[in-house]
């Protein structure tokens, strides 16, 4: 009752108020449409960032944020439902986004589905689907290399695990299966060549499979041993410049391998150069450690406070490298403790730096001077995705 | 069938290994072995612990056990069983530290860490079983990652769903059962 009587006043405070602005404002605001539903532009600009939300809280209710990081205001853009420890991908030359992602018909039981869903870059709606045979797409904490695209993004890679690892491969004009291929032993996908993909496997090497005018499985090549998973792993998501993929290992060694002929070649690696002020010592730390910009710089989240098992601890600096001169550019400090980065592929880059809080910090690549927070965007910021 | 042999098989080795003698004297010194069951957060270990999930508030009142030989509070982090743990504890959600909240369905394939009990100084074999088939309960957020190793090496990776071969792959939490005494300890 209270509260109506509250109502009704300020109501009447409010026609007061309109009444003495009237004169001031002949014309009232125009009717307004319903209903209406705001479009996106069928190319984002290169200051979107996917930021996929893992949400933790509410696995089979996961889902991506597009944010405008570079814009003073409007920065969520839209949403993308991601279910179920699902991947987003992006295509570049499609006006399609890929969404891998697992349902059960009564949303925790019943019957398990997975599905490519296909979403509309302009009206962020869906356009179709194709299901994956079998219930073994892998769910766990989202990597961007479980679902790769091929064929000059004509073809989808959907990395499974039950827990035996295979791939499927998908006709995405299709929209049809066009392979499944075991892959005892290795994890992931990373495009490689015209057509086909390379694994990291178990034993440190990684195998390296063409893939047939129909999507079946030709030669394949396994390299030497480089990756020292005992001792040093590589990080599992590179940053991609051009088709060399550059890792960086959980004690800060840079790796780069080029994907763009038929078997991925490893091209050696080097040390992040060492620098003071360790509390023990600075490692890479968190989920997305590693990015790159258009000029090929390497973007490295890293953590004071490095040892054995501080890898998913998050950072604290972004270390600016180039990998050509094989030296530390800068040092970025960050406002803010954070958890995965990327890089805009602007002509002036900005670097996204998201936080467990579910908000984005965002700097100038260039200087490293703070340019704005994003405030929770998502639940759990996992992946992000610069747009290109 | 034999995808899971062969990881069961891998997990048979990798326990073989986690119980000997080094690494028990690890373990005494603090550390963890192995790693756990199910998806982590990539946040800070100290904001991990520090608030569980869901971010600072009230805690979550005490469980002790009741039995001063299996000493602590199943509601913490550093209760001696979750040495290798990562997830929402089972404690929290209805289930206890060895059984899986009602309704929920226990997944048949786990990880398994070695954890030293500081009331009788035995080290134990702990089974990290998944509850599965409801969604995310959402408290009591465990995150260790010491020994964790990237889903190149998916039997030392703790970011796997292990909601694998149960009727539903939807994660619920985490237990830590006892399976039995690391045999250099007896």
């Amino acid at each position: 009752m209270q509260s109506i009587l509250r109502g009704a006043a300020f109501a009447a405070l409010m026609w007061s108020a309109g009444a003495a602005g009237a004169a001031e404002y002949p014309q009232p605001l125009p009717e307004e449409p319903v209903p209406t539903v705001t479009e996106l532009p069928e190319r984002y600009p290169a200051s979107w960032v996917f930021v996929h939300d893992l949400h933790f809280n509410s696995l089979p209710d996961g889902r991506a944020a597009l944010v405008d990081v570079g814009a003073e205001s409007h920065h969520l853009r839209g949403q993308i439902p991601v279910a179920q420890f699902g991947n987003i991908l992006p295509s570049t030359t499609r006006g399609e986004i890929y969404v891998g992602e697992t349902f059960y018909s009564r949303l925790t039981r019943g019957e398990r589905t997975d599905v490519i869903t296909i979403w509309d870059t302009k009206t962020l709606a869906p356009k179709g689907e194709i299901v994956l045979p079998g219930g073994k797409r892998g769910l766990f904490v989202t990597l961007r290399n479980s679902l790769q695209l091929t064929n000059d993004e004509k073809w989808a890679l959907v990395f499974n695990f039950t827990p035996g690892s295979s791939v499927t491969v998908v006709d995405l004009d299709g929209r049809k299966i066009l392979s499944d291929i075991d892959l005892p032993g290795c994890s992931l996908v990373y495009p490689t060549g015209a057509r086909g993909f390379t694994s990291l496997c178990a034993d440190g090497t990684m195998t390296s499979i063409t893939l047939d005018a129909a999507g079946k499985p030709g030669a394949s090549v396994t390299s030497e041993a480089f990756n020292d998973i005992d001792d040093d792993p590589l990080f599992m998501t590179p940053a991609m410049v051009g088709r060399t993929g550059w890792f960086v290992s959980f004690k800060g060694n840079l790796r780069a391998i080029d994907f763009s002929g038929a078997a991925a070649k490893d091209l050696d690696s080097f040390a992040i150069p060492a620098q003071a002020g360790r509390d023990p010592e600075w490692r890479p730390g968190g989920w997305q450690v590693i990015s790159a910009d258009r000029a090929g710089l390497l973007y490295v989240l890293m953590n004071p406070k490095g040892g054995e098992g501080s890898h998913k601890d998050g950072g604290t600096e972004a270390w600016v490298i180039d990998p050509k001169a094989k030296t530390l550019v800068r040092r970025i400090a960050l406002k803010n403790h954070s958890v995965s980065i990327e890089a805009t592929q602007q002509e002036t880059p900005l670097l996204v730096a998201s936080r467990s809080d579910g908000s984005l910090d965002v700097y100038d690549a260039a200087t490293g001077a703070f340019v704005r927070t994003v405030a929770r965007v998502a639940h759990d910021p996992m992946t992000m995705t610069a747009a290109r | 069938m034999s995808g899971l042999d062969k990881f069961s098989e891998k997990v048979t080795r990798r326990v073989a290994r986690a119980t000997s003698r080094r690494s028990l004297l690890t373990l005494i010194g603090g550390a963890l072995t192995g790693a756990a069951v199910i998806p982590v957060l990539p946040v800070s270990r100290a904001q991990a612990q520090g608030h569980g999930h869901g971010g600072g508030g009230d805690p979550i009142a005490p469980q002790p056990t009741g039995n001063p030989q299996d000493p602590g509070d199943q509601t913490q982090c550093d209760y001696w069983r979750y040495c290798a743990i990562d997830g929402f504890l089972c404690s929290c959600c209805g289930g206890t530290a060895s059984s899986c909240p009602p309704g929920t369905e226990m997944s048949p394939i786990t990880w398994i860490g070695t954890c030293h009990n500081p009331a009788d100084n035995r080290a134990y074999i702990i089974s990290y079983n998944d509850c599965c088939g409801k969604s995310s309960c959402g408290r009591c957020l465990c995150n260790r990652n010491e020994r964790d190793r990237p889903m190149v090496r998916p039997q030392a990776n703790n970011d796997i769903n292990w909601c694998l071969g149960t009727e539903s792959a939807i994660y619920n939490c985490s237990t830590a059962v006892i399976l039995g005494v690391a045999l250099d300890q007896q």
